[in-house]
C-alpha cells in the first residue's frame, strides 16, 4: 500500500482538517475543542499539525487558486 | 370456493389518452390491478380512506436516503396540510433537512464515478447524489451552537427526541424544511436512533469543547410512553412506511404496547423477507405480533419509494377536492406544549 507523503505542513493536510469554504479554509476540530476559532486558512500551519490517514486536494487546490 | 369464484374481475388494460393525470394514470393500474401496478392503486386507496377516517392518527414513518433523493419539500407540505399527524425518522433524514435549511445543498451526481476523487475534493456520495463535505461541516458549527442554547434553556433536563426535533424546528426558519413545518404544524416529529447520525457527531463537538457550560442530554426512552399514548388515544391508527429499519419498528412497536394494531398500512419497501430483517418482514408477519390488525386495510408495495411515494400523494392530493380539509386528531393537538413563533 502507497504510503501518503507530505513534503510541507498546513492546515489542509492536516488529520484534524475538514473542508470549511473549499479550498481557501477549512475547519480544525481541534481549534474547536480547544474553545479556538476554527475556521483557519487552507495553506496556514501550527504545532498541533498531525498527518492525515488519506491524502485530500485541499493544499492542491488551494494553492492553485492562491496563484 | 367455486371455480366462478376466481375468474370474477378480466383484467382491463391500460390506455393512456393524450393527457392523463397521475390520479388517472393511478385508475387504470387499479383497472388492470396487476402487479406492482395494481398494489400501488391499492396503496393510494388506503392511504385516501386513511386521510378521510377523521379518527385516525397518520404516522409517517421515513428510513433511507429520501431528503436527499429531493421529497423534503414534499413531506413538510404534506405535514402542514394534515395529511401526515406524527413523523418518525432517521436522524439522517432530520440532518440532510437541516443541512438544506442552512443554505446547503444536495447535488445530482452519478453512481459511476471514482470514489477516492470524491473523498480527495472532500464529496461524500448517496448513490448518485452528491453533498459537499462542508454543508455538514457548516452544519456541525451551527448545532454546537444550537445545542448549547438548548441545554442552557433546559438546565440539564434531558428531552424526549420529539423535544429534540421541536426545539430544532423552532430554530430553523426555511418553510421547505421538515423540521420547521412540524414544528408549526405542532405534528410530533420522533427521531428515535438520533445518535445514529450527523447529529451524534454534532453532539460529540458541542460537548467536546474544554469550556463547554450545560450539554445537551437526549432520553431516547422518553420516547416510548408519548408514542404509545399517542397510538393509545387514537380511534383508529395507520402507518405510511417508507424504507423500514428503525422507524417502521418504533412506530408498529408503539401499536403493538398500546395494543391497539395498526388499522391501515401501507409500506413502500425494496427488502425481501428471507432473510428476517423487519425493514424486509410482510404485512402477514406483522399481525402475528398484533402490530398490524388481522382485518387492516394493508398493502407492501416492493417499489422505489422515490418513485411510488409522490405518485401517492398526487394521486390522493388529486381526489381531495372541494375544499376538503382535514380534521386534526384532537389527541395530537394535545401534545403540542408551544405556540409556533
Amino acid at each position: 500500500m502507497k504510503k501518503s507523503t507530505v513534503e510541507r505542513k498546513y492546515c489542509g493536510n492536516c488529520g484534524n482538517h475538514n473542508a470549511y469554504n473549499y479550498p481557501n479554509q477549512v475547519f480544525c476540530g481541534k481549534r474547536f475543542s480547544d474553545d479556538k476559532n476554527p475556521i483557519v486558512d487552507t495553506l496556514w500551519c501550527c504545532e498541533d499539525w498531525n498527518p492525515s490517514s488519506q491524502e485530500c486536494y485541499c493544499v492542491r487546490e488551494a494553492t492553485k487558486k492562491q496563484g | 370456493m367455486e371455480r366462478t369464484d376466481f375468474l370474477g374481475e378480466p383484467v382491463k388494460h391500460v390506455r393512456i389518452p393524450s393527457k392523463l393525470s397521475v390520479d388517472e394514470l393511478i385508475q387504470q393500474f387499479k383497472n388492470s390491478s396487476s402487479f406492482g401496478a395494481g398494489r400501488l392503486s391499492t396503496a393510494c386507496d388506503i392511504y385516501e380512506r386513511m386521510v378521510r377516517d377523521e379518527d385516525c392518527t397518520i404516522f409517517l414513518a421515513l428510513a433511507g436516503a429520501v431528503v436527499p433523493a429531493g421529497m423534503r419539500s414534499l413531506i413538510a407540505d404534506m405535514i402542514r396540510e394534515r395529511l401526515i399527524d406524527v413523523v418518525v425518522s432517521t436522524g439522517a433524514n432530520m440532518v440532510h433537512d437541516a443541512i438544506e435549511a442552512l443554505g446547503g445543498h444536495h447535488y445530482k451526481g452519478h453512481w459511476l464515478v471514482d470514489d477516492y476523487t470524491l473523498y480527495k475534493y472532500h464529496i461524500y456520495r448517496i448513490y448518485d447524489v452528491f453533498v459537499p463535505e462542508e454543508d455538514f461541516v457548516k452544519l456541525d458549527y451551527k448545532l454546537a451552537s444550537i445545542f448549547d442554547e438548548i441545554a442552557a434553556e433546559n438546565n440539564g433536563k434531558s428531552l424526549a427526541s420529539n423535544d429534540f426535533s421541536r426545539e430544532l424546528g423552532k430554530r430553523l426558519h426555511d418553510q421547505d424544511s421538515i423540521l420547521r413545518a412540524a414544528y408549526e404544524a405542532q405534528v410530533p416529529l420522533f427521531l428515535p436512533a438520533v445518535r445514529d447520525s450527523e447529529f451524534g457527531f454534532a453532539h460529540w463537538l458541542h460537548a467536546s469543547r474544554k469550556n463547554v457550560g450545560q450539554v445537551l442530554a437526549l432520553d431516547a426512552f422518553k420516547d416510548v410512553p408519548e408514542i404509545v399514548g399517542l397510538c393509545r388515544r387514537s380511534a383508529r391508527n395507520g402507518m405510511m412506511v417508507i424504507g423500514g429499519g428503525v422507524p417502521r419498528n418504533t412506530v408498529q412497536s408503539a401499536a403493538l404496547a398500546s395494543k391497539k394494531g395498526m388499522d391501515y398500512a401501507v409500506i413502500i419497501t425494496m427488502d425481501r423477507p428471507e432473510p428476517g430483517g423487519l425493514s424486509g418482514s410482510t404485512l402477514e408477519e406483522t399481525v402475528s405480533w398484533g402490530k398490524v390488525k388481522s382485518q387492516a386495510d394493508k398493502v407492501m408495495l416492493i417499489a422505489d419509494a422515490t418513485i411510488v411515494f409522490p405518485m401517492i400523494a398526487a394521486s390522493v392530493i388529486e381526489r381531495l377536492t372541494g375544499g376538503f380539509k382535514r380534521v386534526t386528531n384532537g389527541e395530537r393537538r394535545k401534545l403540542a406544549v408551544e405556540e409556533p413563533e
